[in-house]
């Protein structure tokens, strides 16, 4: 017991690393979900360094994951960059681009920064149809290549599927890493009370702004992830409708968890294939799942785990 | 030759009105460094409106506030915090987010020292612990200072509120301020409490560092303050000694009341 207390985090890792060769036995599709559950991760994740620990809302992350996707897709397709140098510079656009919104939006509180994160996410989605030249508009952008590091192309799934998840492991660990220094303490003493937090010398906007682009840069490198594994990009995919997805992923998981999100990600994405069989009620079942959870279970599915262990270990202790 | 130390922290003229209510009037004296103030008067009087005007929580209308001969007017509270002026609150204000914990809260103080940087907190992982031990063992130090090393783990909701006081004291000092606000600090305590936080002011104050008491409890404030300044209605009504103010007619009538069981000095 007390090995497995201290070594819980190699059977997630165990998991990860077997999945694609045993469970998904190689399957193309299973190895797919679970790539599409880790970019998902990575978004949620950010969300929740914003979110979770610095309580800024944000109704509006699809916008950064569209920024990466586009820059990626543009890139590579359009004018022969390499993916991952398109990768890196959809992130440095990225993180500009929140930088410079930063400042001003975080100043909002609450529901008027909801507005405008929402806001955000229209204006990105209402330019990616716009544009057409360069996006492709609403008929979508094509003939996207696969990812490819230093000439090795990475178009079978499963090696694509470690690609990711190593990507998706580092961010876990960048998060961690921030959240348990004195600079995720910082976050929550802005989350708690921002005059409080200023009078101990707290520059909250600049911390804001600095959460703010990490969690945008996460995002766009999780869009460059998924414009390599689609191939096909569509303004569809970057809607509100995808941001509500990853805040329902958050408060699902459990907000200001880092691996709450973890589990919403793969409820959120695993859920409709468990409710396939009953086709046409597939979206009762999956909003009434998320009703219960919601209602009840208000620390989501990482309270409910962290309280079955709990109870494992306070039986073991005696 | 205290008298003749230099002032501080000097307020001159400060004036700030609320939707047509005057919470402060032209208000001016100076702290002397060093020294315990204590700012006293009835509810409403505009003490905590002064201690906000002070720190950069808001902006008076017109008048001056010199720290450190700095004038701090229209800087933000995390500026003013930087040269040195760290308060408590009269209505306590704990980071409880996300379990933190009391330590946590006191360890809030090192933000200005730590300077915590994203780059740093990924990348330079060893540099950031061995900061972050320092501070620990700074922050625990200060704990068992005010009686409360037991308390390090515990939800700061948890304790009594004369506690969480005492936990805000902690964490002010934790900043290494050159003066400190208090804001009825000793509301909630017992008397015994109130005993041995009178000593632990004079200990602060021996180490150097300058304090301006916002404070109801007269026998404290007699006990402990190097002088007083007296407010009512946003206007200041008196200044002196102890024994001159505890005299003042009108700060008896204003403030003090006709029974003066308090207000009187302990031998």
């Amino acid at each position: 017991m007390k090995l497995l207390k201290q070594f819980w985090w190699i059977l997630p890792l165990a998991f990860i690393a077997f999945y694609p060769v045993t469970l998904a036995g190689g399957s193309p599709y299973w190895s797919g979900l679970l790539i599409f559950v880790g970019i998902y991760v990575i978004l949620t994740v950010g969300l929740d360094l914003l979110m979770g620990y610095t309580g800024q809302i944000s109704v509006g992350h699809a916008a950064y994951f569209a920024i990466g996707a586009y820059a990626s897709g543009i890139l590579t397709a359009k004018y022969g960059f390499s993916p991952l140098g398109a990768m890196v510079i959809g992130m440095v656009l990225t993180g500009i681009v929140a930088w410079a919104l930063g400042r001003p939006v975080l100043a909002l509180k609450e529901y008027y920064l909801a507005m405008a994160t929402l806001a955000f996410n229209e204006i990105v989605v209402t330019l990616i149809i716009g544009l057409e030249w360069l996006t492709g508009g609403a008929s979508g952008l094509r003939d996207i290549p696969s990812f490819s590091i230093f000439g090795l192309v990475l178009s079978n799934h499963v090696h694509y599927y470690y690609f990711v998840w190593a990507i998706v492991i580092i961010v876990i660990a960048c998060s961690l890493a921030v959240v348990r220094s004195p600079f995720g303490r910082t976050l929550v003493a802005i989350h708690s009370d921002e005059v409080a937090a200023r009078a101990f010398g707290v520059d909250t906007a600049k911390y804001k702004t600095r959460i703010f682009v990490l969690a945008s840069v996460f995002a766009s490198m999780a869009g460059s992830l998924f414009t390599h594994y689609m191939g096909f990009l569509a303004p569809d995919d970057f809607g509100v409708l995808t941001s509500i997805n990853i805040l329902v992923m958050l408060f699902l998981g459990g907000i200001g968890t880092i691996f709450g999100p973890i589990l919403g990600a793969f409820f959120m994405k695993l859920l409709p294939e468990l409710t396939y069989q009953i086709h046409d009620y597939e979206l009762l079942l999956s909003g009434l799942i998320l009703i219960i959870v919601l209602v009840f279970m208000p620390k989501g599915l990482f309270g409910i785990f962290t309280a079955i262990w709990e109870k494992m270990f306070a039986k073991a202790d005696k | 030759m205290t008298d003749k130390r230099d002032a501080i922290l000097s307020v001159k003229n400060v004036t700030k009105t609320f939707e047509g209510i005057r919470a402060l009037e032209d208000v001016s004296f100076d702290v002397k460094s060093g020294h315990i103030k204590a700012l006293i008067g009835p509810n409403g009087a505009g003490k905590t409106t002064l201690l906000n005007a002070i720190n950069g929580i808001m902006s008076p209308d017109s008048g001056h506030i010199h720290f450190l001969g700095h004038d701090v007017v229209g800087h933000s509270a995390d500026r003013v915090a930087g040269l040195g002026l760290s308060r408590t609150f009269q209505l306590i204000r704990m980071f409880t987010i996300n379990n933190a914990t009391v330590l946590d809260n006191v360890l809030l103080g090192a933000h200005m020292q730590l300077k915590p940087t994203l780059f740093e907190s990924i990348f330079s992982r060893g540099k950031v612990n061995k900061a972050e031990r320092k501070a620990c063992d700074r922050a625990m130090e200060l704990l068992r200072f005010v009686g409360l090393e037991k308390a390090a783990d515990a939800a700061p909701g948890s304790l009594p509120f004369g506690n969480q006081r005492l936990v805000e004291l902690a964490r002010s000092l934790m900043t290494n301020p050159k003066m400190l606000l208090l804001d009825e600090p000793a509301s909630g305590l017992n008397d015994t409490e109130v005993e041995s936080f009178t000593e632990l002011l004079r200990s602060i104050r021996e180490k150097g560092i300058t304090i301006l008491l916002v404070e109801h409890n007269m026998k404290l404030v007699m006990n402990i303050a190097d002088d007083i300044v007296v407010l009512d209605f946003g206007k200041k009504l008196a200044e002196g000694t102890p024994q001159a103010i505890c005299a003042n007619p009108q700060v008896i009538e204003a403030y003090l009341g006709t029974t003066q069981t308090e207000c009187r000095l302990e031998p």
